[in-house]
Order: structure tokens, then C-alpha cells, then sequence
């Protein structure tokens, strides 16, 4: 049994520390862009896909939706035509506010004001669909 | 004590990161460690995601009967959730992704894009050879893998270990939770399990510090084109379990939490309650009949 146990945290742990060694982390921004770009080379070779063409513009793009609460704002960025970040704009870094102002019920429904957190099967993002649509609509090449 | 957070969309869910400096001096280099912590979220979705057809994975799906170098980022995640199939003798099961797509779970969150794929109806987890040395996976047949039981875990733990030096921090990825240190106030951070039916109350509270609580359950995402069935289905019978309404694990890593409470939902009683006691973990889980069951000393 104790064995069992041990084992499970082994892997996480050595997962954690292989992740790390490969050092990718600080050179992400750099690093991601020549390797895609030469694997999608290979795979495409193989596969014989058509080259892609681009969906998006590179930017930065603020999307406004409805939900039940009111409106909702996100913040998309776009690199090298894939979405990067999406921001919710009314929940920006703040300091020692209330968590949960500005999001939509269903971040909301899972709170509870007498504990830190709640822990529950994990809800979708289908409340910010709108504000989404909006951000990558104007992003989009027509 | 002040606190900071930040909530961004990735993974198909909303995730949130607060951390509690522990001083202030310290609040300019948890903002910068808070969006680090976000790309490593952006990170393993770009490598693990089964709804983005460019995604690392679903590149090398489509590739059968040759190795092909992966990174670690997917490499590691992978070897965990077969490691779980194996134990649990596939009733947990990666490559359960196909029966997924074909229910429709398919499409992505953000572009509404869905993906399609071709693969072997067959196949399962034997089917998926990780060479250890060469860093490789093989694929015997075409098939669909799905990380979704590990992948957001694992980006947790990831994260969770971009903010330990600080006094305290708290990662929510849409109910999976890793809680470090202490709260705001100095104290374990309280925890609750969410009720599957009376969603605005608690199964059960925990006080915890340095460890993840994970839930699965069936009451979130239900399948568009066929009734009953939601996110979690069993790859055999290619329906949902009706066992559990909802399994939560309490572990000291996100991704055992979230792939043993998939694995779990996905056993009947015995085998489930068998399963985490051997792993020296804790469940509170929800059986259909509306029994609460706790496992392994909580």
C-alpha cells in the first residue's frame, strides 16, 4: 500500500522536475515559434496538408458579451495567428477586492461566502462565448 | 493581508490565481509570477488540447506506426494517464477521445472549431507505446487521446510550483483547486465540495494547506446530441457511468487528484473505494442513491 502511494507521487514529482529541466519556461516566447513552424514542416510533409492559410490578425482585441449579470468583457491577444490570452477585462489584476465581482454566474454559483474555495465537477467557459465571438470577430481575416 | 489574483479563460474553464505575498515588498514579483503561472496554463493546453487540431497531441494522433518525438510537456501527462489505465485495467482509458468526439465533445471553446477525426473504434490504451528513452510515442493504431483527466492537473501542479515561495496561494481551474500555505488570514484554507443538486451549498468543508482538491462529476457538461450522457464516459460502453453523481479526491499533487477522481467516477463502489485507498489518498464522493461515502480516512 504504502508503496502504491509513493509510486503516484514519484511520477508527479519527476513529471514536474522533467518539465522543468527541459527549460523552456524563460524562452517560451522565442523557442515555441521555429520549432512549430519546423514540426508543422514535417507533419505536413507526411500528411500533405494544404499550407495554412491564416485566420487572424495579430493583436490585441476586446470583445464585449451578455450574460445573465450583465455585460462581460474579455481581452484576446493573438500571436503568430493562434489566441495567446484571453483576459476576463472586468477581472484584471486587483488587490484584496472581493474575488468573484464582475463574473458570471457560473463562476459565481460554485462560490460560497463562508469558505476560501469550492470544489466541483469543472464548469465551461460558455457564459463568455459572446464576449469571445466579439474579441476574435475582430481579429478575424476576411 | 493583502492578497492578489487574476482570472483568465484557458482549458475550456475560467481559471483563477490568488496569492497572498506574505509581504509587501513581495506584491510586484507575485504579479509577475501570477502571469507565469497563467502561460504554463496557455502552455500545456497548446501541447495537450484534443479540440485544437494544431495542438502538439493532435498532430501526433495523426501519426500511426512510426515514433514520434514529443515534448515533456505532453510526454509526461501521457505517461501518467496510462500508468492510471493500467492499474485500473482500462476502465480508465486515454484513448477514450474518439467515443468523446463522436458524442460531441468536440468543439473548441474559443473558436467554435470542431474536430473531426478518423481513428480505429478498437483501439485502446495498449495501443500507445511512450519510449521512455528516446522520448517518442508510438501509435499501433489511429486513435483519438484524450488528457482531459490529467492535462489541467498537471498544468495546476505546474503552476503551483511557479508560486510556493509565497505565503500562500490559491489556483481554482473551474472547481479543480490546489491551495498552498496559508490564506489571507493566516489560516488553512477552507475548502468546500460543491452538492451536485443544492449547487449553493456544501457535501462537506476541508481546511487543507499544500494539497489539491479535484472533483468529477456528470452535472456540468452534457452531451448535445445524446440524452444522459456527459463529459465523463466509459470508453468500453461509450456511456456515461451512473455509479457516482460526483467523486472528489483530496491528494498532494493536482493531476493524482484529478486523474484518480476520473478513474473513480469511472469504477463501480468497490473497485473505485479500492482503487484510492491503495493510493493513500482521500475521497468524498456521491453515489447515485444520494449516499455520501467517504474513503481513506477523512
Amino acid at each position: 500500500m504504502a508503496n502504491m502511494s509513493k509510486k503516484w507521487i514519484v511520477l508527479c514529482t519527476a513529471a514536474i522536475a522533467t518539465v522543468y529541466a527541459a527549460g523552456y519556461w524563460d524562452t517560451e516566447s522565442q523557442a515555441t515559434i521555429p520549432n512549430a513552424a519546423a514540426d508543422d514542416q514535417v507533419l505536413q510533409a507526411a500528411s500533405s496538408e494544404p499550407s495554412i492559410n491564416n485566420t487572424y490578425k495579430d493583436g490585441i482585441y476586446s470583445g464585449t458579451g451578455m450574460n445573465r449579470r450583465g455585460s462581460i468583457q474579455v481581452t484576446i491577444t493573438i500571436e503568430q495567428d493562434r489566441i495567446m490570452d484571453v483576459e476576463i477585462s472586468d477581472f484584471a489584476m486587483h488587490y484584496s477586492e472581493s474575488d468573484i465581482v464582475g463574473l458570471p454566474d457560473e463562476v459565481t454559483q460554485s462560490q460560497s461566502a463562508t469558505v476560501d474555495n469550492v470544489s466541483g465537477a469543472t464548469y465551461s467557459t460558455a457564459a463568455f462565448e459572446d464576449a469571445v465571438q466579439d474579441a476574435l470577430a475582430q481579429a478575424a481575416i476576411h | 493581508m493583502d492578497t492578489l489574483s487574476k482570472a483568465k479563460l484557458a482549458m475550456d474553464t475560467v481559471i483563477r490565481i490568488k496569492v497572498v505575498p506574505g509581504h509587501h515588498r513581495l506584491l510586484q514579483e507575485a504579479e509577475e509570477r501570477i502571469n507565469r503561472a497563467f502561460m504554463v496554463f496557455r502552455s500545456i493546453e497548446q501541447a495537450c488540447s484534443r479540440f485544437d487540431v494544431n495542438s502538439e497531441l493532435m498532430r501526433a494522433c495523426r501519426e500511426t506506426g512510426r515514433p514520434v518525438p514529443i515534448s515533456p510537456r505532453l510526454f509526461e501527462p501521457l505517461k501518467f494517464a496510462l500508468a492510471m489505465a493500467e492499474v485500473t485495467d482500462g476502465a480508465f482509458d486515454p484513448t477514450v477521445g474518439l467515443a468523446q468526439e463522436e458524442l460531441g465533445f468536440n468543439r473548441h471553446y474559443l473558436t467554435g472549431e470542431t474536430a473531426r477525426s478518423t481513428a480505429d473504434r478498437l483501439a485502446s490504451f495498449r495501443d500507445i507505446v511512450l519510449n521512455e528513452r528516446d522520448r517518442t510515442l508510438f501509435l499501433r493504431t489511429p486513435l483519438v487521446i484524450d488528457l482531459g483527466a490529467v492535462a489541467k492537473g498537471f498544468a495546476i501542479d505546474l503552476a503551483a510550483s511557479e508560486l510556493k515561495d509565497f505565503a500562500g496561494f490559491m489556483i481554482d481551474a473551474g472547481g479543480d483547486l490546489y491551495a498552498g500555505g496559508l490564506n489571507e488570514r493566516g489560516e488553512l484554507w477552507q475548502v468546500g465540495i460543491r452538492h451536485p443538486i443544492y449547487k449553493h451549498s456544501c457535501l462537506q468543508t476541508l481546511d487543507i494547506s499544500n494539497q489539491s482538491i479535484c472533483t468529477s462529476g456528470g452535472y456540468e457538461r452534457k452531451s448535445p446530441l445524446m440524452k444522459g450522457v456527459h463529459h465523463i464516459i466509459d470508453p468500453k460502453s461509450r456511456r456515461s457511468p451512473n455509479e457516482w453523481i460526483s467523486c472528489s479526491i483530496i491528494a498532494p499533487f493536482a493531476m493524482m487528484a484529478d486523474a484518480f477522481s476520473t478513474a473513480a467516477f469511472l469504477m463501480n463502489a468497490e473497485n473505485g473505494e479500492r482503487l484510492i485507498e491503495q493510493a493513500g489518498i482521500s475521497g468524498i464522493m456521491m453515489s447515485s442513491n444520494f449516499r455520501i461515502v467517504n474513503v481513506g480516512g477523512i
